[in-house]
C-alpha cells in the first residue's frame, strides 16, 4: 500500500502552513515560460506547480544563503559606534517541489557552513525548514546527477519525497520524522505506487576526473577548453551547491550595515589582490578553480563531490559550458 | 543556408591556411547538438564550423576578451546585427578595424532555446551585413528589411510603447517585478560586446559607486545604469536578454534608449564608420538649449 494526496490538497498544506504563521517557498510559473522558487502567500498556494518543467529558474539556496542578507547595522552617535544584530531567522519554512538533485546540495552546504565557523544565519533557516522534493519524471540533456553518485529519486536532504502519478495524486514518501509529522494524517492510502524516470546516462567517471585534474593543474587545457567562457556568474548563481560570498559595508559613514552578498569565482576581481597581482590571472584559471573546488578540493577535505548534477551551469550558460561539457572533455584526454 | 555553411567553411580554412587569420571565431556544436562558440585554429577544423537558425549569440564579445587575443588575429563570424558593434568597438578605439577579418552572413533570423525567435530578430535593422571583409550569401535571399515606420509597428515596440504608457506607480511596479528576479550574475554585462570596461562601475569598492547586493535597490541602481552607460552606444543584439537566466527582457531598456537616440538625433548606433559617440559629442543642431 501506498499513501497518495492530491495537488488540491498539497497546496492547502502550503496554504496552512502560511496560516500558522510560517513561510512557504514553491515553484509558481512566471509571466514568460519560467517557473521560479518564490515565497508564497495563502492565495499564492493554489498557483503551485509541481508538473510540467524540469528545473526552476532560480536556485533553492537563495532561502537558506540568501543572495543578499544583513549582518548587523552599525550607527555612529557621538564618538561611539552602535552595533545591532540582524535578528536570527525565526519563522518555520516550509520548501515545496524541489527536485531531488536541489535538495541533496543542502547536506552539501551543511557541512561548509558548519564546519569550523557555525553560520548562524544558514543554520537557523536551515534548522527552521521542512523539505519536501518531487522525484523526477523526466531529464534533459545537461542532468548528470547519475555521474556524481545521485538520482532522479534522491532523498539526500528532503523530509519527504512526491512521485507524480499523473492523475492529479502524488504518492508521498515521508523520509525523516519531520516529513512524517507534515503529512500526517493528509493522506489516503492506494494500491497506486510512483516511479520516477530513469537515470540520465552516466556522462563521466568523477573520480578518473579528479585524478587528472590533480595532476594537469598547469595543462593549456584550461585555457583552451574555457575560452568560450564570458565570465558572468550565471553558473555559480544557479548552482546549488555554490556558496561563496562577499561581505561589504553600505551606507555612509554615519549609519549602515554589513551585509553578505553572493560573489562568484569567475569574475576576474574575484582574486584581484590590492597590490594589482591577480592569482587566477585568465579564465582557464578561474574555470579550474570551480571544477577543482567541486571534484578535487571539496572532496579531499568533506569526502563527497561538491556538485549534485542538477546541470544548473550549463542550462543557464550563456555560451553552454559548464561542469558536464567540461568533465566530459576531461575524460577525453588521454594522458 | 546550407551553402553558406559550406562557404563559411571554406573561407575559415583559406584564411588560416594562408595565414590571414589565426583564429576564426566561430558557431560550433556543442556535444549535445547546441549551438556554442567555438575558436578555430587549424585549417581542417574549419569543418566544425556551423551556420543555421540556432546562431543567435553575438561573438563580437570574444574580440576584446584578453585569452582571446592571446590567439593572434582573428576573423569572426558576424550577424548584420552583431557587424554593427564591431562598428562600434572600432569608432571607440577597442580594436583596430583593420587587424580583425570580419565574414558577414546574410541572415534570415535566428531563434533562441527551445526554437523560440530572437528578440533581437523583432527588430531587425537589416539582414545584410554592413562594414564587413566579406559577404557570405546572396543579397536576394535575405528577407526585405523593414522601414523606420515598420520596424516602430512589431510586437517589441508595441511592448515599449505599452509600458511606456503605464501610469508611473504601475511602471515601477513592471520593473519591481523584473528586477527582483535579478542575481547580479553581470551575464548581461559579460555577454555584451559593448560592455568592455576592464572594471565595470559595478566592480568598483574602493569606494563603491552603486550598491553591489542583489537588493531591490541595488539592482535598479545596476540594471539602469547599464542601460545608460549604453544609450547611443547599443545595438540592440539582445545578447543581455538572450543571457539573462532569470529571463528579463533588459533590451526593453536599451531598446527605449536606442528610440530615443534615433528619433532626437538620427543616430543609429553601428551602422556609421567613424561615428562619434553620441553621448559625449554637442552639435549646434541638437535640440536642447543649453548647449548653445
Amino acid at each position: 500500500m501506498s499513501r497518495i494526496i492530491s495537488l488540491d490538497d498539497l497546496r492547502q498544506i502550503a496554504a496552512d502552513f502560511i496560516r500558522a504563521g510560517g513561510l512557504a517557498v514553491a515553484p509558481v510559473p512566471f509571466d514568460n515560460d519560467r517557473v521560479f522558487f518564490q515565497y508564497i502567500d495563502e492565495e499564492g498556494a493554489g498557483k503551485i506547480v509541481l508538473s510540467g518543467w524540469l528545473k526552476a529558474a532560480n536556485t533553492i539556496k537563495d532561502f537558506f544563503f540568501p543572495r543578499h542578507e544583513k549582518l548587523f547595522s552599525y550607527e555612529r552617535i557621538h564618538n561611539d559606534v552602535v552595533l545591532a544584530d540582524a535578528p536570527e531567522f525565526g519563522k518555520p519554512q516550509l520548501l515545496f517541489g524541489c527536485r531531488p538533485c536541489e535538495a541533496a546540495s543542502l547536506p552539501i552546504l551543511d557541512k561548509v557552513f558548519g564546519w569550523d565557523y557555525q553560520d548562524r544565519f544558514y543554520q537557523s533557516r536551515r534548522r527552521m525548514t521542512t523539505v519536501v522534493t518531487v522525484a523526477c519524471h523526466k531529464s534533459d540533456d545537461d542532468c548528470f546527477c547519475s555521474s556524481v553518485g545521485g538520482s532522479p529519486e534522491n532523498t539526500e536532504g528532503s523530509d519527504a519525497i512526491l512521485y507524480n502519478l499523473a492523475d492529479g495524486t502524488f504518492e508521498v514518501r515521508p523520509v525523516t520524522e519531520r516529513g512524517e509529522q507534515l503529512f500526517e494524517g493528509k493522506t489516503s492510502e492506494s494500491t497506486k505506487t510512483g516511479k520516477a524516470c530513469p537515470p540520465p546516462p552516466v556522462r563521466f567517471d568523477a573520480s578518473k576526473c579528479k585524478t587528472w585534474m590533480d595532476g594537469h593543474f598547469d595543462s593549456p587545457f584550461w585555457n583552451e577548453h574555457a575560452l568560450r567562457c564570458v565570465g558572468c556568474g550565471a553558473c555559480t548563481y544557479l548552482c546549488p551547491t555554490c556558496h561563496c560570498f562577499d561581505i561589504v559595508d553600505e551606507g555612509s559613514y554615519a549609519k549602515g550595515n554589513r551585509v553578505k552578498n553572493w560573489d562568484f569565482c569567475q569574475s576576474a576581481l574575484f582574486t584581484l589582490h590590492a597590490s594589482g597581482h591577480n592569482p587566477r590571472p585568465d579564465q582557464g584559471a578561474r574555470q579550474r578553480q570551480r571544477l577543482m573546488h567541486k571534484f578535487s578540493i571539496y572532496p579531499d577535505k568533506f569526502g563527497k563531490i561538491l556538485c549534485t548534477g542538477c546541470g544548473n551551469c550549463t542550462r543557464h550558460c550563456p555560451t553552454v559550458l559548464g561542469v558536464k561539457p567540461f568533465l566530459e572533455a576531461i575524460e577525453e584526454q588521454e594522458d | 543556408m546550407e551553402y553558406q555553411e559550406y562557404q563559411l567553411r571554406e573561407t575559415a580554412a583559406k584564411l588560416l591556411e594562408e595565414e590571414k587569420a589565426n583564429v576564426v571565431i566561430g558557431y560550433g556544436l556543442s556535444k549535445t547538438g547546441k549551438v556554442v562558440p567555438v575558436f578555430i585554429t587549424r585549417p581542417e577544423d574549419a569543418q566544425k564550423l556551423v551556420w543555421n537558425s540556432e546562431c543567435h549569440q553575438n561573438l563580437v564579445v570574444f574580440l576584446t576578451r584578453p585569452e582571446v587575443k592571446r590567439l593572434g588575429k582573428p576573423a569572426i563570424v558576424v550577424k548584420p546585427c552583431d557587424a554593427r558593434a564591431i562598428v562600434v568597438l572600432a569608432n571607440e578605439s577597442q580594436i583596430m578595424r583593420h587587424e580583425v577579418y570580419v565574414i558577414g552572413m546574410v541572415c534570415e533570423g535566428v531563434n533562441e532555446d527551445q526554437g523560440r525567435p530572437s528578440s533581437r530578430c523583432a527588430i531587425c535593422y537589416g539582414h545584410y551585413p554592413q562594414n564587413v571583409d566579406q559577404v557570405i550569401g546572396e543579397a536576394e535571399d535575405a528577407p526585405k528589411d523593414l522601414s523606420k515606420e515598420e520596424r516602430r509597428k512589431t510586437g517589441k515596440y508595441q511592448r515599449i510603447e505599452e509600458i511606456k504608457a503605464l501610469p508611473p506607480d504601475e511602471r515601477l511596479a513592471y520593473w519591481k517585478r523584473e528586477f527582483s528576479r535579478c542575481v547580479r550574475c553581470y551575464a548581461c554585462r559579460q555577454s555584451c560586446p559593448l560592455c568592455y570596461c576592464n572594471r565595470c562601475v559595478a566592480d568598483k569598492n574602493r569606494p563603491a559607486r552603486i550598491p553591489t547586493s542583489a537588493s531591490l535597490q541595488g539592482n535598479f541602481a545596476w540594471n539602469i545604469l547599464r542601460a545608460f552607460h549604453l544609450a547611443g552606444r547599443c545595438v540592440s543584439c539582445g545578447a543581455c536578454s538572450a543571457a539573462c537566466p532569470a529571463g528579463i527582457d533588459l533590451n526593453l531598456i536599451n531598446l527605449t534608449l536606442a528610440n530615443a537616440a534615433e528619433e532626437q538625433f538620427d543616430h543609429l548606433s553601428g551602422t556609421k564608420v567613424g561615428a562619434l559617440p553620441l553621448i559625449g559629442t554637442f552639435s549646434e543642431s541638437d535640440k536642447e538649449d543649453f548647449i548653445r
